[in-house]
């Protein structure tokens, strides 16, 4: 039988999009339109750098005996689970970037309930983001607006055609707005990055800097626009000229910022926004990759009053902490809707297995988590096998309804469960 | 399963009920003329026995609101729920629903517990102005609000900039003035047999409204910025306009350190969160309230980051102590003070009324039985007993008992309502513009939300 559902939402990346047009035959998707390969690697489960290959299934729980896999019903897998949280004085919920908003509320339920650590996949890059805005101020302003007046864009560490491959063409570059109908023509765009990325090939500014050099471009573009005297940085008069020329503008930072100085250099672009404000508007927006990261921070900040970590075995209150989680102290990991062992270096992977930490991962498809884990609970997509909530870049929440059926769990199911067994 | 409050010194303004010993009969959460068998009674002798309260504009769930979090400036929804339940509230009002950011709003309110809720359906005048300028569109226009207002799960229609202005010269053309806005508006609002809210400004007072009664002049406070523009609200309210009075507490002094916490919409504006009122505003708004307390004029805070919730008590006893404005602002203000008649007025009955809600606000039969129960030991020293609710019944369901919540998961539902409106080609445009298609952009398909029909 076959089914034709149109507008179906996206859960490739942050930008849902919402354009999404879905063959359905005998229960299972065979054509997809408007889809990128992000979208792809959902819908179709292919592989984002190689679309040819497919991404493989989880289909059984599975728990490690000694060194063999076996294969067990859901319940004994949360039981096995269960018992490694018990046993566990610092364990550690990592991920929820790329979980749906309930499945996020049940980890957090989760982390209360066995005093966990609840730790955002891209803490590194959210943390710096939010302690610069406590300082500098927030200016915000949803992605329809974005795209509607902002005639300066500036890319900073951040390559939206990897990150959110259709952020480009819906929101940010070539999309035409209320006020900027001629889409690129209307835009001035610029880049800033520590590599040559495929922005270059069409933005009018791309500013190539070596790695540690991003603050003090920052803070020459201050000095630049109170005129002041700038270092000598390739590019930097022609930036400061294109965002004081701005009668609207946004910046996008990508997860490239975490990677240096990410707090100092946040610090100065969050500066930077606000002087610039001073003029005509700007925004400064993280440009997130995970579908539902924003849901999370979202989720953290409204039932905490922070979006950092909470870390319920600090105290019951769950106090945010903006360092990343130093591993050599937790003693059991519980991953849902990331790759932690994609993150890890090899040095950090190599010490949890000396010392035996067990990991527990949920996820729909076999990763280098699953690969080393002792638990592995396969769950259905969200938001195609399962209806989830998810929260778009701009903290736009939608309804992902369930487009095809599956025998698996969804997560926010395992994780409600395990916390009725603890 | 009946119900019966026994005994109980019974205030309700709208049914004159000026603390009238009473039993009060409750049966299927609603309030019913008499029972012959009951199957509890609760003993309410010598207390003060009121219809719950209802919050006219609680900005906690606008887009952006959240952020205010990151500075301390507006709690979790738990507390939320818990502070207005403790002060015998049972339903609050979002004032700030826009179509796109619908479903965010409806999320953050239904995450509020023990509380009821309705947004209000704020218009952005400049998605319709080409069909404003044309009388002839107006009922299309009309329309295409009724729908929206279904469609988005909103109670009320509110403007929050009663113009159509653009930063962009290209667009000047477009502009329509305040003067015509309000003119335009009343025919529309005539079409729809309907009010709305404004959200008031120096501006909008200046220019005063048309007689039709079809405007509510929404958080006067902060509009109060000159004595011109407490003349002018002066003059409105004796005409009759209904409003509610946006009080707030004189701004701190680290006020000036707040780091700005801009929101665009897409209005002509951008949306200040942390907001700059003029330092006199605060007691023009106080005195402004106790001047017209016989008039059409509603309790409301400005916002719940200078007022939260818990600081109620104070606003409350500004309006009805003398004793208290003279300890706090250093002299009477005004000569009176508000009666208990006058606050349950304005925190029951006329919030009521604003929404559109003809069950609440009241306890005749047929109102549903939401009931606050306060200690009353003499009536001269009230304003401090109902500061804290003894007993919240919502619904007939107790949710307060002895000042503490007993009951967490109390049913609640997000009141919206119904029109029967059809899109139409202004929709479509409407939809057009938005990176959303239309189907996506709906909020009823949500299992966490449960929707009641406002009556």
């Amino acid at each position: 039988m076959e089914a034709r559902i149109e507008s179906a939402i996206c859960p490739g990346c942050a930008c849902l999009c919402d354009d999404i047009d879905i063959t359905v035959v005998d229960d299972r998707i065979y054509q997809a339109a408007n889809i990128c390969l992000w979208g792809a690697s959902k819908f179709l489960a292919h592989k984002r750098f190689h679309p040819k290959k497919e991404r493989r299934r989880l289909q059984q729980p599975r728990i490690k005996q000694g060194c063999l896999w076996q294969t067990v019903p859901y319940e004994a897998a949360l039981k096995r689970t269960a018992e490694i949280l018990t046993r566990a004085s610092r364990p550690v919920i990592y991920g929820l970037t790329n979980s749906g908003s309930w499945a996020q509320e049940a980890a957090l339920d989760l982390a209360r309930s066995t005093r966990a650590r609840l730790e955002p996949a891209d803490l590194a890059f959210k943390a710096p983001y939010y302690r610069s805005l406590m300082k500098h101020g927030l200016f915000w302003a949803s992605l329809d607006v974005i795209r509607d007046e902002a005639d300066t864009v500036v890319f900073w560490g951040a390559n939206p055609l990897h990150s959110c491959p259709r952020h480009v063409v819906r929101y940010s570059v070539f999309a035409r707005g209320k006020f900027t109908e001629r889409g690129l023509e209307e835009r001035r765009l610029a880049a800033v990055d520590v590599y040559r990325t495929e922005l270059a090939e069409f933005v009018k500014l791309f500013i190539r800097l070596e790695p540690g050099q991003e603050p003090a471009l920052v803070q020459g573009l201050l000095a630049a626009l109170t005129g002041g005297k700038p270092p000598a940085i390739r590019g930097l008069r022609r930036l400061a000229a294109l965002l004081e020329e701005a009668s609207y503008g946004v910046i996008f930072f990508g997860r490239g910022v975490s990677y240096g100085p990410a707090q100092e250099l946040l610090d100065g672009l969050g500066e930077l926004t606000a002087r610039l404000n001073r003029g005509s508007p700007f925004i400064f927006f993280p440009l997130t990759a995970d579908f539902n990261s924003t849901g999370l921070y979202h989720l953290l900040l409204r039932e905490l009053g922070s979006p950092l970590a909470p870390d319920f075995g600090h105290d019951l209150a769950g106090t945010g902490q903006a360092e990343p989680v130093a591993w050599s102290e937790v003693d059991a990991v519980v991953v849902v809707g990331a790759d932690l062992f994609w993150f890890l270096s090899q040095e950090e992977i190599d010490r949890l297995k000396k010392r035996q930490v067990p990991v527990v991962a949920l996820s729909p498809f076999a990763n280098r988590t699953t690969g080393h884990a002792e638990v592995v609970i396969p769950v259905a997509l969200a938001g195609v096998e399962t209806p989830e909530i998810a929260y778009r870049m701009d903290g736009l929440p939608l309804f992902l309804p369930k487009i095809v059926s599956t025998h698996l769990w969804s997560d926010s199911r395992v994780l409600r469960e395990l916390t009725a067994l603890l | 399963m009946g119900l019966v409050i026994q005994g109980g010194i019974v205030f309700d303004p709208s049914s004159n009920w000026d603390g009238e010993v009473r039993d009060l009969f409750i049966a299927h959460g609603r309030v019913v003329d008499h029972l012959t068998e009951v199957d509890e009674a609760i003993d309410a002798r010598g207390l003060a026995v009121t219809p719950a309260a209802l919050e006219l504009r609680s900005p906690v769930a606008g887009y952006g609101q959240n952020f205010l979090r990151l500075w301390g400036g507006l709690p979790s929804p738990r507390e939320l729920g818990e502070s207005y339940a403790l002060l015998g509230y049972t339903h609050i009002h979002e004032p700030d629903l826009t179509l796109p950011t619908a479903n965010y709003v409806h999320r953050e309110l239904a995450a509020i517990p023990l509380m009821d809720t309705s947004a209000s359906l704020t218009l952005n005048l400049r998605d319709f102005d080409i069909f404003l300028k044309n009388k002839e569109n107006l009922s299309e226009v009309a329309a295409a609000w009724a729908y929206l207002l279904e469609h988005c799960g909103g109670l009320t229609l509110r403007v929050a900039e009663p113009f159509v202005r653009y930063r962009q010269e290209f667009y000047q053309h477009r502009t329509i003035s305040l003067e015509a806005v309000l003119d335009i508006l009343d025919n529309i609002l005539h079409i729809l047999d309907s009010k709305i809210s404004l959200e008031a400004t120096p501006e909008l007072l200046t220019a005063g409204l048309p007689s039709s009664g079809r405007f509510h002049l929404a958080c006067l406070g902060p509009a109060l910025v000159n004595p011109e523009a407490l003349e002018k609200a002066h003059r409105l309210l004796a005409a009759g306009v209904s409003a509610d009075m946006g009080l707030l507490p004189p701004a701190p002094r680290s006020q000036g350190s707040l780091v700005p916490l801009t929101i665009d919409q897409d209005r002509f504006a951008p949306c200040d969160l942390h907001g700059s009122p003029d330092p006199e505003a605060p007691r023009r708004a106080l005195e402004l309230a106790l001047h017209c307390r016989q008039a059409n004029l509603a309790f409301s805070a400005a916002d719940l980051r200078q007022t939260p919730v818990s600081s109620f008590p104070q606003l409350f006893s500004w309006l009805c102590d003398h004793h208290s404005r003279r300890r706090f602002w250093g002299e009477d203000l005004a000569p009176c003070s508000y009666s208990l008649h006058d606050w349950l007025r304005s925190t029951r009955s006329l919030p009521a009324q604003h929404l559109g809600l003809p069950d609440r606000g009241h306890l005749r039969p047929g109102a549903r039985a939401d009931v606050s129960i306060y200690d009353l030991p003499t009536l001269s020293w009230w304003p401090q007993s109902f500061n804290r609710c003894r007993m919240l019944l919502k619904a007939g369901e107790r949710v307060v008992d002895n000042y503490e919540i007993v009951n967490h998961t109390v049913s609640k539902a997000t009141f919206y309502r119904r029109t029967g409106a059809l899109p139409n080609h202004i929709i479509d445009g409407l939809y057009a513009k938005s990176s959303f298609r239309p189907g996506n952009l709906r909020v009823h398909p949500n299992p966490e939300i449960h929707w009641q029909k406002a009556p």
